[in-house]
């Protein structure tokens, strides 16, 4: 088994603050008046509503179906009635909107019909439809449909239990494991069997002895090669790559997965819903929530998904001079900018903030190239070298120095002299790069459709062409048979007329120089003024010289709308009107 | 709340855009964020932080040069009082009045009067260069509407520190402009400049006006008295040179000997790079790069010392105490802004410095010292240095996985 442990480059080390929360023991959140539960769980798909305004619904049923490759179904947390289908603020940086069912409980929290399945004797297939409608996903943040990480049950060699749980202030993975290491591993065994894997680790950092021992305990229970191994306390080392290189000492390299090196990760909490799931049928519908910071009890609370984070502070007893409530930890969460939002499968924890716990930022200074953001980094990466590309927007750069393996683990920021909020930058050019593809992937769509009307204008012309033809034939026919009735104009294309084109071209400038013959008369040509017209215009010229302001001067105009007459005859308006 | 917070709220309105100060804003800020921590909150992570930060950084190389400093002035004012009392002469300028009218006297045997007349050498230079190159910092602060840097104290020091004590103070001011101007502002100040500001401004003065730092008249602030340093001397007489001048290594050591202001005392140094590498603030792998560089190479040179290149023959334990090699070490070459980023580089960086410097010193009659444009040209090269060791670690970690 596992004898040597391996280092991940770079980590830092911030102030735990694990103690705050640590000892108090998971108790389930009273129900809140009402639950948000958003359709849209995490940022790749969103559940098709299948629950109408004002139906009542179990807990446990499904209120949401799967849809797309990355879809998992969607739960009532309690029984109750449906209120509303509507927009609700999320918990996001920006406080986006998004699909949201809002359940009223009524308080008896009545099951659905809960059915186990026996994983063993259904088909595999079966068995990951079966996570799937049960709604299980990454519950460490993510949220990635736990299904698609089984795969296609081959290749895996190892199955890692995240237990690393390394930000500071959560404790909620550490409760978990002390209290619910049977159905931990209990749950772990079903997703050894499901992706085939040869034996199961977990990794625990060393700074929860007691959910080490709880686990260890637990494991000796279990028929296949588990080992619980203590890592050192290091953040971030319950990152799935840092984990990974830890336990085995494969780095997983740039644009890999860990399941192509043979080893595949689930968060402690995953577990445990998988082993809820097929062993009792409870689809995924609550998760345990530290709430801590600058509060007067700080505890650990199983809440339902969709309480909304207002409905929970109370429970704590936020003191009077918090000024802000961080979702998740310290190093990756975010300030949230409403406390509506609800509390979603990957939360993990709601610290309050106050000036005294997290100090205000100072004032960004110039980056001096002091490299310590190289050293602290946990992906590899040039910290620095992102960041004067991000700032000058030279996304394509930023992406050559491989910007899309930055984990946001803040690791560069938390020690970096100069303050400069790095990881700020980089989500910024990330969305940038997303935007230029999003905008690229428009334009393709734009290019295809313009390429297809050509091809439809070009075919459209080539069957007009085929249509002439076919007329032009016809037209020649009867040209050949009306020839002897023509006269001299019709006769000069009839020599030519093996061409039904310029047969064709030929009459119809016929036709038209005989139109012209008829109007020419009617057109005064300015040079040829006979002298009664010319001396008309010079007459009209002296009365419109002799009085600008003259009104009748329009009406005097000849009516017989000769060109040249009507010319004053508009100035003059114009000058009325000035 | 405190009055001054009051009265710095009720003129901020007038620093923001449209107000009629708004060309000022970096001043304003400048005197805001040094008399008060801003009220800003994270919104976004991390919102917990380390507490390393650059100006504890920058004020921490400061207090590092502290020794060098104090040694600076009783040097400066030891070599000065002995060279009157050598000449039987009083000192005739400002200085000389100041020190008669207080009684100070110019008694060389007076640790006192020695720290006093070094003080009045090294203080008109300093000032002349806080406020040369603190204009021209606050000119670019307010075009460019950023904040004034702290980076500017380290750098108007270690320009101090490196010039001879009678240098003119207008030349004074122009090196430090051109340091601040063409060494770091142009290229966007401060984190931008790929050269040390302090020591190219410096180069500046050393190209432009040769006599005024080089040579054997300028090392003591004494008109009419030449005394090389050991370096010039070892150019001319080799080792042999120096010994006839009397100086011992630990004189050398200890700093007793002509030079410029602060890099005489290679034992102040050390005591400053045992505070900078204490406090993690300047980077081992420099300092180590510099000394194998200058071991290596120095005795590559003594196997091949001759006669007309008497410099050959330096032992490597006199390379470090003459000179500026020992402060360039500890002081320079660790600026990180042009140093070499990565760990491997700094080694490469160092030793790159170390061996041009001894190689300058012993090949190139023209410079005695070489410090100084060996770690200019090591900046130019710590790009380059980085680019190779990122570039070999992607090779060497791809070969890593190609078995997996």
């Amino acid at each position: 088994m596992i004898t040597k442990l391996f280092n991940f480059h770079g980590g830092v080390k911030p102030d735990p603050h694990k103690a705050e929360s640590a000892d108090a023991p998971i108790r389930p959140a009273p129900l809140p008046p009402m639950l948000v539960v958003p359709l849209r769980q995490n940022a790749r798909s969103q559940a098709h509503c299948i629950v109408e305004v004002g139906d009542k619904v179990l807990k446990g049923q499904r209120v949401g179906d799967a849809e797309g490759m990355l879809g998992t179904a969607v739960h009532a947390p309690t029984s109750g009635t449906v209120r509303e289908v509507t927009e609700h603020p999320m918990a996001h940086p920006s406080g986006l909107s998004t699909h949201c069912v809002l359940i009223e409980p009524d308080g008896r929290d009545e099951w659905v019909e809960r059915t186990p399945l026996d994983y063993l004797k259904a088909p595999r297939a079966h068995a990951l439809a079966f996570l799937r409608d049960a709604g299980i996903v990454g519950m460490g943040g993510a949220a990635f449909p736990s299904h698609i990480k089984l795969g296609k049950g081959s290749g895996i060699d190892t199955l890692i239990i995240n237990g690393g749980e390394c930000e500071p202030w959560i404790t909620c993975d550490d409760r978990l494991m002390r209290e619910r290491a049977e159905g931990i591993m209990a749950g772990a065994r079903i997703l050894f069997d499901l992706i085939g894997a040869k034996r199961v680790v977990v990794g625990i950092e060393d700074n929860k002895p007691e959910a080490i021992d709880a686990m260890r305990t637990a494991s000796a229970g279990l028929e296949v090669p588990a080992e619980v191994v203590a890592v050192p306390s290091l953040y971030p080392a319950g990152g799935e790559k840092q984990l990974i290189r830890v336990l085995t000492g494969i780095e997983i390299p740039h644009g890999k997965l860990g399941s192509e090196y043979g080893v595949q990760c689930f968060n402690v909490g995953t577990a445990l819903a998988v082993h809820r799931a097929i062993n009792f049928g409870e689809p995924l519908i609550s998760r345990i929530v530290t709430l801590t910071g600058n509060v007067a009890r700080p505890a650990n609370y199983e809440v339902l998904i969709g309480t909304p984070v207002e409905a929970l502070l109370p429970l704590a007893e936020p003191r009077p001079d918090t000024d802000r409530f961080i979702l998740g930890g310290p190093m990756m969460g975010f300030a949230l900018p409403d406390l509506r939002v609800p509390i979603l499968k990957g939360s993990n924890c709601v610290i309050a903030a106050s000036p005294a716990l997290f100090p205000s930022p100072q004032p960004e200074l110039p980056c001096i190239r002091c490299g310590a953001c190289a050293r602290a980094c946990p992906a590899d990466l040039q910290p620095f070298e992102l960041y004067w590309y991000a700032r000058s927007r030279n996304f394509g750069k930023a992406q050559e120095y491989n910007l899309f393996d930055c984990i946001e683990c803040g690791c560069c920021a938390f020690v970096c002299p100069s303050h400069i909020p790095l990881v700020d930058y980089y989500r910024f050019a990330k969305s940038e790069i997303w935007a230029r593809e999003r905008d690229l992937m428009a334009s393709d769509k734009a290019r295809e459709r313009f390429e297809f009307r050509n091809f439809r204008q070009e075919r459209e012309k080539e069957e007009k062409a085929a249509r002439l033809a076919a007329k032009a034939a016809e037209t020649k026919a009867k040209l050949a048979t009306r020839e002897p009735a023509e006269d001299n104009l019709a006769a000069v294309p009839s020599t030519e007329a093996e061409d039904p084109k310029k047969a064709l071209i030929a009459a119809a400038l016929a036709r038209a120089k005989a139109q012209k013959a008829v109007v020419a008369p009617r057109n005064i040509d300015i040079d040829t003024l006979s002298p009664e017209q010319q001396a008309e215009i010079e007459a009209i010229d002296a009365r419109r010289k002799s009085s600008a302001n003259a009104p009748e001067a329009p009406g005097k105009a000849p009516a017989d709308s000769s060109p040249p007459a009507q010319v004053p005859a508009t100035e003059s308006d114009e000058a009325t009107r000035q | 709340m405190s009055g001054i917070r009051r009265y710095l709220d009720s003129i901020e309105p007038q620093f923001h855009k449209g107000g009629r100060f708004e060309k000022y804003y970096a001043v304003y800020e400048m005197v805001d964020t040094f008399l008060y921590s801003p009220p800003n909150t994270t919104r976004t992570a991390p919102h917990v932080r380390d507490g390393i930060d650059l100006k504890r950084m920058m004020s921490y190389v400061v207090v590092a040069l502290i020794p060098c400093i104090l040694w600076s002035w009783f040097n400066s004012g030891y070599q000065a009082n002995l060279a009157l009392s050598e000449l039987g002469v009083a000192r005739e300028d400002w200085r000389g009045a100041l020190l008669s009218v207080l009684g100070i006297g110019f008694n060389p045997g007076n640790f006192f009067a020695n720290m006093v007349h070094g003080f009045l050498l090294f203080l008109p230079i300093y000032l002349v260069t806080l406020i040369a190159g603190g204009l021209w910092e606050v000119i670019f602060a307010t075009v460019r509407n950023h904040e004034v840097n702290e980076g500017f104290l380290v750098t108007s020091m270690l320009f101090t520190l490196t010039l001879p004590p009678e240098m003119p103070l207008w030349m004074v001011a122009l090196g430090i402009s051109f340091g601040v101007v063409i060494g770091k502002e142009v290229f966007g100040g401060t984190g931008k400049n790929f050269l040390n500001p302090a020591l190219t401004g410096r180069a500046f003065l050393y190209f432009a006006y040769p006599a005024e730092i080089s040579g054997d008249q300028v090392w003591i602030a004494v008109d009419g008295i030449s005394h090389a340093t050991p370096l010039g001397l070892g150019e001319v007489g080799g080792m042999a040179g120096i010994a006839e001048s009397g100086l011992t290594w630990w004189q050398a050591f200890f700093g007793l000997m002509p030079g410029s202001l602060g890099e005489t005392s290679t034992f102040a140094i050390m005591l400053g790079a045992a505070f900078l590498l204490y406090t993690r603030i300047a980077s081992w792998r420099i300092m180590l790069g510099v000394v194998l560089g200058v071991l290596g190479t120095s005795l590559l040179f003594n196997m091949l010392a001759s006669d007309t290149r008497p410099m050959m023959a330096m032992p490597f334990h006199w390379h470090f105490v003459v000179g500026g090699l020992a402060f360039g070490t500890v002081f320079m070459a660790t600026d990180p802004v042009s140093a070499s980023m990565t760990n491997a580089g700094r080694l490469v960086f160092g030793i790159l410095i170390g061996f041009m410097t001894v190689l300058i010193r012993c090949i190139n009659p023209a410079f005695p010292e070489g410090i100084m444009l060996a770690i200019l040209f090591s900046n130019l090269f710590a790009p380059l240095i980085d680019h190779v060791v990122i570039q070999l670690n992607i090779r060497r970690r791809e070969r890593r996985h190609v078995s997996v």
